[in-house]
């Protein structure tokens, strides 16, 4: 009713009623313009700016190629269109759905705070969607690269036919942005609950024994075959499995045939829209915030020795009632299994063994990137409880030294489950590769720790409980965090390079647990500096995560 | 012998003073209000008394302890319920309160046992398993006083403990403080806007107005013959007027 007259009071008779979705947008701009202008804005803004730098060359360069391989496809050469429609929309569906259920750091608004409002939530819900898409600084990269493809496609053969592109490409954007939401919505549903969250965990690693075991009788090849079957289920990857059939059938020229597709892409992105709507509203509307773990149960508590020990017991328990926590031991290995099993088997014998380790050291790396929330933010999911660690007698360095060893363990057992399930789909790795990974896994562990407890407390930011509700890391502490991450990687990478130079992979076990043993004399050596840079900075930390202000 | 002694204990915040020259004198085994307005600098001067603030002038002296040479003696020997609370969202209220007190130094068997007879005072024995982020104000604000208890400490602060919770805990919970104080096992710095309350409870009362002490002695003497509420209301100024205006109150909302 935007435009509409108002009928009483402040406002004034006649005067344009203000459309509430309106408000929420101003609301939504003047909150950010003022933590713009607030204390950490400037490194915030420039963190911005740079990843917006970092981000647009990649996606442009991604996009070129997307829009060469659709142009061709068009043309009649290079891949056949159906090949190069389901690799452009599988490809994107697998990252864009994977990074944002698993790496989740976007900006929303909180349904449950908007309820108050005379806004339909249903409004609110889209709203908050859409926001949540332009906010990404991945769906900006995702939607660069569908840009890209629809460019060389319309280029190769212009014509009105690009209108049912274009419709394809926006509802298949449409549709992986619902879909997320409701993967979100589900997971943090299933995942609330700490015993749901154990069975959860237990049927990976039951069905990954059970693999491992079949597997081994029924030979590797037998395994394979099975899972190979189960590519025919790729339905369930509906937006991408519908758009593939849409753009197959477009860029072959055969418009008529698309539009099934593209009515069936319509429908299930706003059936799943509105599933994730309802289960977002019941949440909200249940008092319990999404994601909240229960029945947490009190008893004597764990017998953890040393004055480090209830310290480390908090932020063990923490880490485990978090269910991105929970997520991330269910996704990582589940993906390390598909690329044991997708990736693994094509890796020829001749390119070495130390490239076949490849991806075992990915999985080493990356479950020390999918835990730098916590280690980037350590003090950002303590919010109001970070009080505690400047009231109690404590030395600060006593603190760092727990959650450092918390979130470590956390990373070393997603790399464990990531392992195992890499081993169990595409075969056990020699003794040298998993003594180099762990090598890998616990040498540069001490490296980001030292580097993580300086961000966190330099630049924290309130952190959520949530798996709806992003915006666990300040800009500068991401961009922080990937010249972290990219830091860590070019250090331990040379070893790699004289190991495949020589031919020796065990010299690689023997360079990584040296650049570790550095690693912790370097984070040992600077951890009391760190905890009295804690100490000063307390009063910029509490107001950041606990609001304390004057 | 002093419980807390400050002079010159002065706080700025970029450019304005919080807190202004405050000389607080709280006896051992005392029971201090210490009131004032909004704004009047009540939890800056908590927060730079327990160590989460620094002082930008002025020291502080902490049961005989200079709190800027030793802070980890001092923190030791008191407890605190800090403005918005120091809580563990993650935590059950029953490990909240064993954790706590492990980090005061407490055995983790006598940490536990503790924090289950101070669920049942507090009467959070029912919530115990309950995850603290799912606790209403009052239980968190119990909860928090729990905390502040579990390592006996002789010295507590509280600021706003009684805010949110309701009247038969605020029944249970002021014989408890009270009885505490009557032992002589603990000095008590509290902070609230109920004055009723804080006149029936503390033996010593300060009041600061604009970041600035202007009463501070044993109640029954700045007191005089009349109540604390006419004490206060006469010091911080007097009591203001309801501005009128607001017409369109009444109207309805816009349709």
């Amino acid at each position: 009713m935007s435009g509409a007259p108002a009928r009483h009071g402040g406002a004034g008779e006649g005067a344009a009623r203000t459309s509430p979705l309106r408000a929420l947008a101003e609301l939504r701009f003047r909150l950010t313009l003022r933590r713009l202008r607030g204390r950490s804005g400037v490194p915030e803004i420039v963190a911005r700016a740079v990843l917006l730098v970092m981000a647009l060359p990649a996606g442009a360069a991604f996009a070129l190629l997307a829009g060469t391989g659709a142009f061709q496809a068009v043309r009649g050469r290079g891949m056949p269109p159906a090949l190069a429609a389901a690799a452009l929309f599988f490809g994107v569906w697998q990252t864009w759905t994977v990074v944002a259920v698993t790496l989740a750091d976007r900006e929303s608004f909180d349904l449950r705070r908007l309820l108050v409002y005379p806004v339909p939530p249903a409004h609110a819900f889209a709203y908050e969607m859409a926001a949540s898409y332009l906010g990404d600084p991945f769906a900006l990269f995702w939607s660069l690269l569908l840009l890209g493809a629809f460019v060389g496609a319309a280029a190769a053969r212009p014509g009105p036919w690009i209108l049912l592109l274009a419709l394809t490409h926006l509802l298949f954007a449409a549709g992986v942005v619902a879909l997320v939401a409701l993967l979100q919505e589900v997971l943090a549903r299933l995942l609330r609950g700490r015993q749901a969250r154990v069975l959860g965990v237990a049927a990976v690693y039951v069905g990954l024994v059970a693999l491992l075991a079949w597997g081994s009788s029924a030979g590797h090849r037998a395994l394979l075959r099975s899972l190979a079957a189960l590519s025919s289920a790729r339905w369930v990857a509906y937006p991408a499995a519908l758009a593939a059939e849409a753009g197959a059938a477009l860029y072959a020229g055969r418009a008529m045939r698309a539009i099934p597709w593209l009515a069936a892409q319509g429908v299930t992105a706003a059936a799943t829209a509105w599933c994730a709507y309802r289960l977002a509203l019941s949440d909200t509307r249940s008092g319990v915030e999404g994601g909240a773990a229960r029945g947490a149960s009190g008893g004597s508590g764990w017998r953890l020795p040393g004055r480090l020990g209830p310290i480390l017991e908090k932020e063990l328990k923490v880490l485990l009632r978090h269910p991105l926590v929970a997520v991330l031991i269910l996704v990582v290995p589940a993906i390390a299994g598909v690329v044991g099993w997708r990736a693994l088997p094509f890796i020829p014998a001749e390119a070495g063994e130390v490239v076949r380790a490849l991806p075992l050291f990915g999985f080493a790396l990356y479950a020390q990137l999918v835990t730098q929330a916590f280690w980037l933010n350590a003090f950002g999911w303590d919010r109001g409880g970070a009080r505690l660690w400047f009231l109690v007698p404590l030395d600060p360095a006593e603190v760092l030294r727990a959650k450092n060893a918390a979130t470590s363990l956390l990373s070393l057992a997603i790399f464990a489950a990531s392992a195992a399930a890499l081993f169990a789909a595409g075969g056990p790795p020699p003794a040298w590769a998993m003594a180099a990974a762990l090598a890998l896994h616990l040498g540069i562990g001490p490296w980001y720790r030292a580097a993580g407890n300086v961000v966190s407390i330099l630049n924290p930011a309130p952190a959520v409980h949530s798996l709806q509700r992003g915006g666990n890391l300040a800009p500068a502490s991401s961009l922080a965090g990937l010249a972290i991450v990219s830091a860590g990687a070019a250090l331990f990478a040379p070893p790699v390079l004289l190991a495949l130079r020589l031919d020796q992979p065990w010299l690689l076990v023997v360079a990584w647990a040296g650049l570790g043993l550095v690693g912790a004399a370097v984070r040992r050596a600077v951890l009391p500096a760190s905890a009295r840079l804690l100490s000063r900075r307390r009063e910029a930390l509490l107001a950041a995560v606990a609001g304390d202000g004057t | 012998m002093l419980a807390i002694e400050t002079q010159g204990l002065t706080r700025w915040f970029d450019g304005k003073a919080a807190v202004t020259d405050l000389n607080l004198a709280v006896p051992e085994g005392a029971f201090y209000g210490f009131l004032g307005p909004n704004g009047a600098g009540k939890s800056t001067t908590i927060k730079m008394l327990t160590g989460l603030l620094e002082p930008s002038a002025g020291r502080a002296c902490v049961l005989g302890v200079e709190l800027g040479s030793d802070p980890l003696t001092v923190k030791r020997q008191v407890g605190v319920v800090p403005d918005g609370l120091g809580l563990f969202e993650r935590l059950s209220g029953s490990e909240q309160l064993r954790i706590h007190g492990q980090l005061y130094g407490l055995p983790r068997a006598e940490a536990a046992r503790r924090a289950d007879e101070l669920l049942g005072v507090l009467e959070l024995s029912d919530q115990a398993g309950k995850l603290v982020g799912e606790y209403s104000h009052g239980m968190r604000k119990k909860l928090a006083l729990g905390c502040a208890l579990i390592h006996a400490p002789r010295l507590l602060f509280l600021d706003e403990p009684f805010e949110g919770i309701d009247a038969l805990a605020v029944a249970g919970i002021r014989r408890l403080l009270v009885g505490l104080v009557g032992r002589g096992a603990v000095t008590i710095f509290l902070t609230s806007h109920v004055l009723e309350m804080v006149e029936r409870l503390v033996t010593h009362v300060g009041i600061i107005h604009q970041g600035r002490l202007v009463v501070q002695g044993a109640l029954e003497e700045v007191r005089g013959s009349g109540t604390l509420e006419e004490l206060f209301i006469r010091t911080v100024g007097e009591e203001r007027a309801v501005p009128l205006g607001l017409s369109w109150l009444g109207e309805g909302p816009p349709r």
